[in-house]
């Protein structure tokens, strides 16, 4: 199906694709969940203790290693 | 609040109180639809004549009028009166459905935008978290609308959207998370209102570069137009569309690119606060139509980037600078260079 691309289609449209960059959408899916605690931690940052702001820096730092693998791996041709 | 007629000599008091309030002017003349319409009009008559002139194109340069000002009300009518094709085996109702969605969604985030100290229709507190939401809901719909129509390049097209949104999303919010931690609040009009001495494009300058790029993928303009990349897909998830369905998808799109240049607007560059000599929602529309240019003239400029090459800018440069922002802010509020709420 990618090869047909620019020429006249042949065959039914609605079959089965492959769906590529699958590590990203993974990566996608955590960070979604990441994101959304991120913007309850961000609206509150000026109210709650330093200690508590530390806490979650300290996480999203930790997050890099986790993050950097998967990167390493979505980028590999061969887990497309 | 007016309170409801109960006899008939009520009833004309009341058509007067309800058309004089300020709900009904925001929603239907300033923030609302006749300013909506007029506008998206407007922007595609500008996108046309600035690209005419940046790629020296005769016709759309001297076509239409005066100015070319009656050449968007010619293209209304032409696609009004032509046929709407139907493609064999397409999944009717989602067909003819899913572009007045998009319109609907287009237009829905306008409630919650400021464009001015009371010119705004609804004061929402989650009024940022409303507008990614229902700005996340537009791939999923542009994939539906692409498998209803029953055809290969509009199914290729919706897959590249979703790809699109996996790659564009996240920085998008992250850049945005700056923004709310400079505040101290999702609600859009405070926003604005902490950024009466400085706007957040100061301090938050890295988080404005993702955040326009972001836009840029989001709305599908040209370094990013993958899901309509007219050599490959013809015309992409709206090559099956005729007609006053084309009109209606354009619609939604044009939409959108002014719905995305207000809210760059509102979360860096002050919103309604200029000198005093201009009423705000001027200064407004002001700014909003000089981050509208530079959303439109890459269009004319650049060539089109690789799905796999977007996706790998999204989360290996814009994510990583987004965060770098976002630690930047930490250390700016923390530090007492800056404080939240109003700086």
């Amino acid at each position: 199906m990618p090869f047909e691309s620019g020429q006249v289609p042949q065959g039914e449209a609605r079959k089965r694709i492959v769906m590529q960059y699958y590590p990203y959408l993974l990566v996608f899916v955590v960070f979604d969940v990441v994101g959304m605690f991120l913007f309850a931690w961000g609206m509150s940052f000026a109210n709650i203790p330093a200690s508590d702001s530390f806490l979650v820096l300290l996480f999203l730092i930790l997050l890099g290693a986790p993050l950097g693998y998967a990167l390493k791996m979505a980028l590999k041709r061969e887990n497309w | 609040m007016v309170s409801l007629p109960t006899t008939p000599a009520e009833l004309l008091p009341f058509i007067i109180a309800v058309v004089t309030s300020h709900t009904f002017i925001t929603l239907v003349f300033f923030p609302g639809f006749i300013h909506l319409t007029i506008v998206v009009m407007f922007l595609t008559w500008y996108e046309r004549k600035l690209l005419a002139r940046i790629q020296l194109r005769i016709g759309p340069l001297y076509a239409g009028g005066p100015g070319g000002i009656l050449q968007p009300i010619a293209d209304g009518v032409k696609l009004i009166f032509k046929e709407v094709m139907i493609p064999y085996k397409a999944d009717k109702p989602l067909f003819l459905g899913i572009p007045l969605a998009l319109v609907f969604l287009g237009a829905l985030p306008f409630a919650v935008i400021p464009f001015g100290q009371h010119w705004v229709i609804a004061n929402l507190d989650v009024g940022l978290v409303f507008v990614f939401a229902v700005g996340s809901l537009f791939p999923s719909m542009i994939l539906i609308f692409a498998w209803a129509s029953n055809s290969k390049y509009p199914f290729l097209g919706g897959l590249r959207s979703l790809f699109q949104q996996v790659a564009y999303e996240i920085p998008m919010w992250i850049s945005a998370l700056s923004v709310v931690m400079l505040a101290g609040s999702l609600n859009l009009v405070q926003i604005v209102d902490a950024q009466e001495r400085i706007w957040f494009i100061g301090p938050a300058f890295l988080s404005f570069i993702v955040f326009f790029i972001a836009s840029m993928a989001e709305l599908e303009r040209l370094p990013f137009d993958l899901p309509s990349a007219e050599p490959e897909l013809v015309a992409g998830w709206f090559t099956e569309s005729s007609g006053a369905i084309f009109m209606v998808i354009f619609l939604a799109l044009y939409m959108k690119v002014y719905l995305m240049s207000c809210l760059i607007t509102v979360l860096f560059m002050g919103g309604w606060w200029g000198p005093a000599f201009l009423p705000q929602p001027i200064w407004f529309l002001l700014k909003a139509l000089v981050v509208a240019t530079f959303i439109i003239i890459p269009r004319g400029v650049y060539p089109r980037l690789r799905v796999d090459l977007l996706i790998k800018l999204g989360w290996t440069r814009l994510l990583i600078i987004a965060l770098a922002n976002v630690f930047i802010t930490v250390v700016l509020l923390s530090t007492g260079v800056l404080s939240a709420w109003g700086l």
